[in-house]
């Protein structure tokens, strides 16, 4: 069902954060989306986009699902040079860093932050050491400002979704090389379109029902990791 | 004093910021279990007292200049070890920015304070694994982060030190299936224990270290040696030679969920 409300999705150029975005707006959503080539770890220039897109207004959800794809490629770390480690660890940790940081000064008061990222934090990926703890810094970076921005009522929460899913979203793998990640488990679930359960998940934490809900962690991967 | 007795005897570990708190209590545990210890410290001057500690617990201190941000210090101090005792065994990274026990305005700070944490928390980790697996594949090794429960639960207070301290956990997570079939483990310990900031804050605010105090179900904060070292030590050794990709909270049950 359509929103009234304003929903800031950064990280909307390609994978899942591409087919939220398109979703949201094919329903009807007031969608908001920084340009595809601006960087997200220039936070003068996030912030300037941000001023000029919302003007005197503010949004009410922000969705962000930005890594960039070079840590998707699959390598031993001891094979990786310091720029390829901080392009493929670092690069999101501070794009993260500056989204959140920048989203902030345009989020109404009561307003939801929603990260999306893959699911490989949670049990570690052989070849994807620099995404993996990329995701978990940023997974905790969201519980640090669910505590700081919780006088605000503001809520932030992430959601987590199988790697191809994230890199993906609904696009067809196609021409698109698709890290090999090694198969951790089978999803207890049938197939489904993780995109869907991402809405669905997305409009529940958006819902008034979910305001007691911040700094949680909402695994839609359909069973495949379910964590201890 | 620890009571680890030739659990590492013979053993070659370097232990990064090992000037004082944690990182010299986690290297005089070592030292109790026999270890040669590699001290790594920005200013080798500042190590005396750490070396004082393993000596008298019996191990074997080397003082080594490890400013831990600087790639040629950090492979010179793995060097200097494996060509003076002819292998390494276990690599400790505990070392902190100076600005971790700072609050961060995250709201209003900028990168850099972000590099000041992620240069030595983030990068160094990535970059000292590297710089030992030779070593560590030929020894079948530990590689251990000193990591903390505030990068598990995330913190209000200090969000870019709770950030990086989760990077640490991440790492772990998935080095250790990376480097499991060289037989080399990679653990954490998070470790809730006195350091120098709380020996400051014992003296100037002495109801709020109370405070934090009456939040441990034992009832006090941990040693560093004694408490947080041994754990450490044993994740290093054989007997936890099965034991990989894991993050131990040593908090006195202070955090029960994490």
């Amino acid at each position: 069902m359509a929103s009234s409300a304003s929903t800031l999705v950064i990280g909307s150029s390609s994978g899942i954060g591409f087919s939220i975005a398109q979703r949201l707006r094919t329903r009807g959503d007031s969608i908001i989306e920084l340009p595809s080539t601006l960087d997200l770890t220039n936070a003068e220039a996030v912030g300037e986009s941000l001023r000029s897109l919302v003007g005197s207004g503010s949004v009410d959800r922000v969705v962000l699902a930005a890594i960039d794809p070079s840590a998707f490629r699959s390598a031993p770390i001891v094979s990786l040079t310091e720029s390829e480690w901080d392009q493929a660890a670092e690069y999101p940790m501070r794009s993260a860093f500056v989204a959140l940081q920048q989203a902030h000064g345009v989020l109404a008061d009561g307003g939801r932050v929603i990260l999306i990222l893959p699911t490989v934090a949670a049990t570690g990926v052989a070849g994807l050491v620099p995404l993996c703890t990329a995701v978990e810094t940023i997974r905790v970076m969201a519980k640090a400002v669910a505590r700081r921005w919780g006088a605000r009522s503001i809520t932030v929460n992430t959601i987590e979704v199988e790697l191809a899913a994230f890199m993906l979203g609904d696009s067809d793998a196609g021409d698109t090389e698709v890290t090999m990640v090694p198969v951790l488990g089978q999803p207890a679930l049938p197939p489904a379109s993780a995109v869907d359960d991402v809405i669905g998940l997305i409009d529940m934490l958006a819902s008034p029902a979910a305001g007691a809900i911040t700094g949680a962690l909402l695994v839609a991967d359909r069973g495949t990791v379910m964590q201890p | 004093m620890s009571s680890l007795p030739g659990l590492m005897e013979g053993r070659v570990v370097l232990v990064t910021g090992a000037a004082a708190g944690v990182g010299r209590g986690v290297a005089a545990a070592f030292g109790s279990a026999g270890a040669i210890v590699g001290i790594g410290v920005r200013r080798p001057e500042a190590a005396e007292e750490t070396a004082a500690a393993v000596a008298a617990t019996g191990g074997t201190p080397v003082i080594l200049r490890c400013d831990v941000t600087d790639a040629v210090q950090s492979a010179d101090a793995i060097e200097q070890l494996v060509r003076d005792f002819g292998r390494l065994d276990a690599v400790v990274h505990n070392a902190v920015s100076g600005r971790s026990s700072e609050a961060t305005d995250f709201e209003n700070t900028t990168l850099d304070e972000w590099e000041d944490h992620a240069s030595v928390t983030v990068r160094a980790t990535w970059r000292l694994a590297v710089q030992a697996y030779p070593h560590l594949q030929k020894s079948q090794g530990a590689y251990l982060l000193m990591s903390s429960p505030a990068g598990i639960e995330g913190s209000e207070r200090a969000p870019f030190y709770s950030a990086v301290k989760a990077a640490q956990r991440g790492f772990v997570r998935a080095l250790a299936r990376e480097w499991g079939p060289d037989h080399i483990r990679v653990n954490s310990v998070a470790p809730l224990a006195i350091s120098p900031a709380l020996e400051n804050m014992k003296i100037l605010e002495p109801e709020r270290v109370k405070r934090i105090e009456g939040l441990v179900p034992l009832g006090r904060l941990g040693d560093p040696e004694t408490d947080i070292g041994p754990p450490s030590v044993f994740l290093c050794s054989d007997e936890a030679r099965y034991v990989t990709g894991q993050t131990l909270v040593v908090s006195g049950g202070r955090f029960t969920s994490l």
